[in-house]
């Protein structure tokens, strides 16, 4: 269902980028999210993805109006709402996806210079970073510690140069897009994403970004899945080094 | 009254291994015959039951491998069946991520395309 390069040429002047929100049970924040999205990046479209939200996430998106939801039948996950995000990019012939938290962490106004960045070519995937430089941004002890754990793995996994390795805010180019659209895990993704483009011969380039406290709702990551979360993405990262992904060679 | 230093094979363990491969061998298939189990994975159990028919039929396996492992006969027979249970077990957990990854796919499926249906009918109607 991809559209064709040719078809593409002919109705862009210039790149198409779309804004996935992944949310479940966001009812409190979305609507701030998105009307700050519109104030900082009036160009870009949005695209909702509601994960099984048992709360009225969606019936707030759709009163928004002018943002495209869809709506997964049960909870699958924050990788796979993500993942449903750029298969519909893909299917839609978007240039660019970013990918953006509904909890409201995330500098929107920053968002631009994370697309301005990947279009400047170079890199396949652009993450916005809260580590490059001093922000605002302090994570719990705990969090850190098993962060910067899995932080050291990536960074030996795919030869280093990232530092900010679990953060959410990313901007991915149609060949980043196409890879993770057949492979993303579908708990804990953003770790194991880096090591999946890596293997898959593309670049992602940090840029620091100033992070926000949460508006409300509660972190997807709670202290008792903490240790499930470290066994499962160092397993994953150090598995993915030697794993056969049946799609890549002789992809673009 | 039976020594525990005896190394063959009593023949009532032998019964009751047959005793065992037949009520197994039955259950699948008639699991098989009402369509209850699909024959991709009877195939896992059918192998089972043969393995354990061979063993009925041929005693002197256990005898060698007890000899071989220093272990009783008893014990080799039992480390035998929990062998092809985790066999089992471990082809089930294949099965099942093989599924979760089905299951997943579908459900996005789902997703996107009530998405191009609620598009396609605002569209018919404005």
């Amino acid at each position: 269902m991809d559209i064709s390069d040719s078809e593409k040429d002919n109705c862009l002047m210039t790149k198409r980028v779309l804004v996935i929100i992944p949310a479940y049970n966001e009812e409190e924040t979305i609507a701030s999210v998105v009307a700050s999205l519109r104030e900082h990046a009036p160009d870009f479209d949005i695209l909702v993805i509601d994960d099984g939200s048992t709360d009225d996430t969606a019936k707030v998106v759709r009163e928004l109006g002018g943002v495209e939801l869809v709506r997964l039948p049960f909870n699958l996950g924050i990788g796979s709402a993500v993942q449903t995000g750029f298969k519909y990019a893909l299917r839609q012939g978007y240039d660019v996806a970013v990918q953006c938290d509904a909890d409201g962490q995330h500098p929107v106004a920053q968002l631009k210079s994370l697309v301005d960045h990947l279009e400047k070519g170079g890199a396949d995937m652009v993450i916005g970073s809260r580590y490059v430089s001093p922000t605002a941004y302090v994570p719990s002890w705990s969090r850190r510690v098993g962060k910067s754990l899995l932080s050291r793995l990536v960074n030996i996994a795919i030869g280093g140069g990232i530092t900010d390795t679990t953060s959410g805010f990313r901007a991915l180019n149609r060949r980043a897009l196409r890879v993770l659209a057949k492979h993303y895990p579908d708990d804990y993704p953003e770790a194991e994403a880096l090591v999946i483009l890596h293997r898959s011969g593309l670049r992602a380039v940090e840029i620091p970004v100033d992070m926000q406290p949460r508006q409300g709702g509660s972190s997807s990551i709670k202290p008792v899945h903490a240790a499930y979360y470290m066994v499962k993405v160092a397993m994953a990262i150090c598995i993915d080094r030697v794993r056969r992904f049946t799609h890549i060679s002789g992809e673009p | 009254m039976p020594s525990y230093e005896q190394t063959g094979i009593q023949w009532v363990h032998q019964v009751g291994i047959f005793f065992l491969t037949f009520v197994l061998l039955g259950t699948v298939l008639e699991l098989v015959r009402r369509g209850y189990l699909k024959e991709r994975y009877a195939l896992l159990w059918l192998a089972s039951a043969a393995g354990s028919f061979l063993v009925g039929l041929f005693p002197g396996i256990i005898e060698g491998l007890a000899a071989l492992f220093h272990f009783q006969y008893l014990t080799i027979l039992f480390g035998l069946y929990f062998a092809f249970t985790l066999a089992l077990v471990l082809s089930f957990s294949i099965i099942l991520s093989r599924l979760s990854e089905k299951n997943r796919a579908l459900t996005q499926e789902v997703a996107l395309l009530s998405h191009a249906v609620e598009q396609l009918e605002k569209r018919q109607q404005g």
